[in-house]
């Protein structure tokens, strides 16, 4: 393994031997000896994985009590290499377990749980976990095991050697500052090399293929050349990050990818954050501007309006895509519209819109990469063009989440397209409205974001879009405009994939149950397997027909349910019939505020818990919601988040609607 | 030797039946696979944890329901934990019942979560009779000196 030994010093022989913690893995005996450390309190479970990994050869220790395992690996510090827990113990959650771990051990840990939620998945992730395992777990998966302590040892030491390499100016930037500084450091290149890099990205974003680091900084480096995949696989490795811990080092981590240094990391990330999405928003006000969305809502959409909701369109779609948890999302929304969640939205079809959006993050299907900036800005200028009535929003969602939501589903962005979509023109207006003068005030701070009614459209759709449908998704049924313009094809969504799994039960059964009604949408979402057979009615089946007729209804809610998104996903819910109970977080979801403020910080960008749009595109911090990539693709794995937060928004949004949008 | 013989094809149809009635799913057939010689009983000994762990959680459903003031939220907790553990040996009807059982607990639904409670037992019940009944051929064959048929 070329890759190990480059992580220096390894230590001959038994690499299960010595209780040094930093021996880095020996190649010819690793991954065999790796000593692990087993919590769960289900025995039977414990006995299991117990042997599974002996069969990899690994060193096991088992333990069925969380306090027990936490003494025993503090008293014996350098005597296991990686820690696998349980989520739900008696004594102590797993995830207290997990940070503690983290904090005194710096060990990697791997979550295991019977519950493949998204949005216990992501929890997971977001604490830090490498890894979330969902139960029964299977041999294969834990042959891999060793690859996050590898990784984990390899970053560190990458880290170490190149600290006193010579780097291009961004990377010495970079590189000066750590990763909690990053952001900031990121946030002042970013102004610098905007200008450098616009002509660039603009070029870039003709390009639908590749994203190549021009990066003038990079001179001395090979140069790195940002295929779809690799992007995809950055884009995966900044979801399931999260906005605010995407930082270079841990992507590169976790994109695992040999020979990427951090620094073309923090290259690629620099260069896919702000700019392009300011390039982005840009674009959607223009397009906006020539009266293309305005036609769908009854009133018209001001280009500030657009702001927020591009803002929390992103966050929507983010949200949906389960990327963003509902508290996230609702503070993003309360922010970016100034206001307390609850103003906004009045309960018309947010709910729904919300359910829609979330159904479709749900959706989408894994494999969207979010082509972070780019294919945003071509689908704007597409869907502007195509601008059909309700469409229009949708359309203006894919564009506007070309970046991050991924095309497959555009479950990102189309959710928040389809919310708008299903908005009444009435409420579009009202919210608009709202969004306007919410807009309004934030627009200073978030020039930026230009087209938030556009993006916020898009999201919706975008989130409706059923991951796996997606491609099903008919370019035909959905207003031409929504089709041509997502250019995203799935390459370039956000990828929502993870937050539809493919075999995840996505609960949008729970939303769906909720009726969305009208919206096939969400039964559409289910469509690409990951919505849980409980989403009956919302199981979007992006391949229906039916959804087209909502289609264009849907795609005008959602573009204007977006504001109100937040606030009123718990009214939404409930509103729609959706059991409130069940799928949607509504109380998460109103802190989620990803209506967005101005900020049309892309969903993926900006959500961040608790983390204005804003200061998430300030600080360079892109979440790109590639869940897919990250987010485990278990069976089982139930998108509540994403479905609740969807089901509200898109009562109506079909997935042939939503998902037309990112179909090609 | 006969004997054996028709023991060994007694098992194989045996199992074959518990896995096309959906009683066991493939789980099951991981960890027999995971038996070997430094692990002779494996499989005996991680189901006997399962019948242990899922009569304590038996008894924690039971007495959660029967209080005044129903915690749900503990009830899903049990529930949850005893769908990882029999979706861990392979107990697919266990684990439907549990996942049915989840959405009842969520709805606040009583009477189906006591329903389901039924229905839980009944077929964990169900199912720990098959298995000891597949242990006990099993065990037949070999003191008859036979080997257990791989399937």
């Amino acid at each position: 393994m070329a890759a190990l030994q480059r992580l220096g010093q390894p230590s001959g022989g038994n690499y299960g031997a010595s209780c040094n913690g930093a021996d880095v893995a020996v190649p010819d005996q690793f991954p065999a000896g790796l000593r692990i450390l087993v919590v769960d309190d289900d025995h039977a479970c414990l006995k299991i994985v117990e042997q599974m990994l002996r069969r990899c050869l690994y060193q096991v220790t088992t333990c069925s009590q969380a306090t027990v395992a936490l003494n025993t690996l503090r008293q014996s510090k350098g005597c296991f290499d990686v820690v696998l827990s349980d989520v739900h113990m008696p004594d102590m959650d797993g995830y207290k377990l997990l940070e503690h771990v983290g904090l005194e051990m710096d060990l990697p840990v791997i979550m295991m749980s019977a519950d493949g939620r998204y949005s216990s998945v992501l929890r997971g992730i977001r604490h830090g976990a490498c890894d979330y395992l969902i139960k029964p777990i299977r041999e294969e998966e834990l042959k891999n095991l060793w690859q996050h302590v590898v990784r984990k040892k390899w970053n560190e030491n990458k880290d170490i050697e190149h600290s006193g390499g010579s780097f291009d100016e961004n990377d010495r930037q970079k590189r000066a500052s750590d990763e909690v500084e990053y952001a900031s450091s990121v946030d002042e290149g970013t102004e610098g090399t905007l200008k450098a890099q616009k002509k660039r990205s603009i070029g870039k974003e003709e390009d639908d293929g590749e994203l190549e680091n021009d990066d003038p900084s990079t001179a001395k480096k090979p140069r790195v050349v940002w295929s779809v995949e690799l992007h995809q696989q950055f884009v995966g490795a900044v979801n399931q990050l999260g906005i605010d811990k995407a930082v270079p080092k841990r992507i590169l981590e976790l994109m695992n990818v040999p020979g990427l240094t951090r620094e073309n990391v923090a290259s690629h990330l620099q260069d896919n954050t702000l700019q392009k999405f300011r390039l982005y928003l840009k674009r959607l006000s223009g397009v906006a501007q020539q009266g293309g969305i305005s036609s769908t809502f009854s009133g018209p959409v001001e280009p500030n309006v657009k702001l927020g909701s591009l803002g929390r369109f992103d966050i929507q779609a983010l949200a949906a895509s389960g990327q963003i948890p509902p508290q996230t999302l609702a503070a993003l929304h309360a922010e970016l519209l100034g206001h307390p969640t609850g103003n906004l939205v009045t309960a018309m079809d947010q709910p729904a819109l919300l359910q829609a959006s979330l159904q479709g993050s749900k959706c989408i299907p894994a494999e969207h990469g979010v082509t972070f900036g780019q294919p945003l800005i071509k689908c704007q200028s597409n869907i502007s063009k195509n601008f059909p009535q309700s469409m229009i929003s949708v359309d203006d969602v894919p564009t506007g989440f070309g970046v991050w939501s991924p095309n497959n589903l555009g479950a990102g962005t189309l959710t928040s397209g389809s919310t708008l979509g299903g908005m009444n023109p009435q409420n579009s207006n009202m919210l608009i409205d709202m969004l306007h003068q919410q807009q309004q005030q934030r627009q200073q701070q978030h020039s930026t974001l230009s087209e938030p009614s556009r993006s916020i459209n898009v999201q919706p759709s975008c989130l409706v879009v059923p991951s796996r449908s997606s491609a099903s998704f008919q370019a035909g049924n959905s207003p031409a405009s929504v089709n041509q313009n997502c250019s995203y094809n799935r390459s370039a969504v956000i990828d929502y994939s993870l937050l539809s799994s493919p075999n995840n039960s996505v609960n949008i059964g729970q939303i769906s149950d909720c009726d969305l009604k009208t919206t096939g949408v969400l039964s559409g979402y289910s469509a690409p397997g990951s919505i849980s057979p409980s989403a009956s009615s919302c199981s979007v089946n992006a391949d229906n027909g039916t959804n087209q007729q909502v289609h264009n209804s849907i795609a005008f809610r959602a573009a204007r349910q977006v504001p109100g998104l937040v606030p009123n996903v718990s009214d939404i819910q409930t509103s729609n019939g959706v059991k409130s109970g069940e799928v949607l977080d509504q109380g998460p979801l109103r802190n989620l505020g990803f209506i967005g403020k101005g900020t049309c910080i892309p969903s993926r960008l900006a959500i961040d818990e608790l983390e204005s749009p804003m200061n998430n595109l300030n600080h360079g911090k892109i979440y790109l919601d590639n869940n897919s990539n990250r987010v485990k693709e278990e069976p089982n794995m139930e998108f509540v988040d994403n479905a609740k937060f969807g089901v509200p928004l898109l009562p109506q949004y079909t997935p042939n609607d939503l998902m037309s949008v990112f179909t090609d | 030797m006969d004997n054996v013989i028709q023991l060994q094809k007694k098992l194989v149809d045996y199992k074959t039946s518990l896995f096309n009635e959906g009683i066991l799913d493939d789980q099951f057939t991981q960890l027999q696979q995971l038996q070997d010689e430094s692990n002779p009983d494996f499989v005996v000994e991680v189901v006997s944890l399962f019948f242990k762990d899922s009569e304590r959680l038996f008894d924690e459903l039971t007495k959660t329901l029967d209080q005044q003031n129903i915690d749900f939220n503990r009830l899903d907790a049990h529930v949850h934990q005893l769908k990882g553990s029999s979706s861990s040996i392979g107990a697919q009807r266990v684990q439907r019942v549990c996942i049915l059982f989840r959405n009842y607990c969520e709805g606040r639904n009583i009477e189906e979560c006591l329903k389901c409670l039924q229905q839980l037992k009944r077929e964990y019940y169900f199912v720990k009779n098959k298995l000891e009944t597949l242990f006990k051929l099993e065990k037949q064959i070999m003191e008859a000196g036979g080997t257990i048929p791989v399937q």
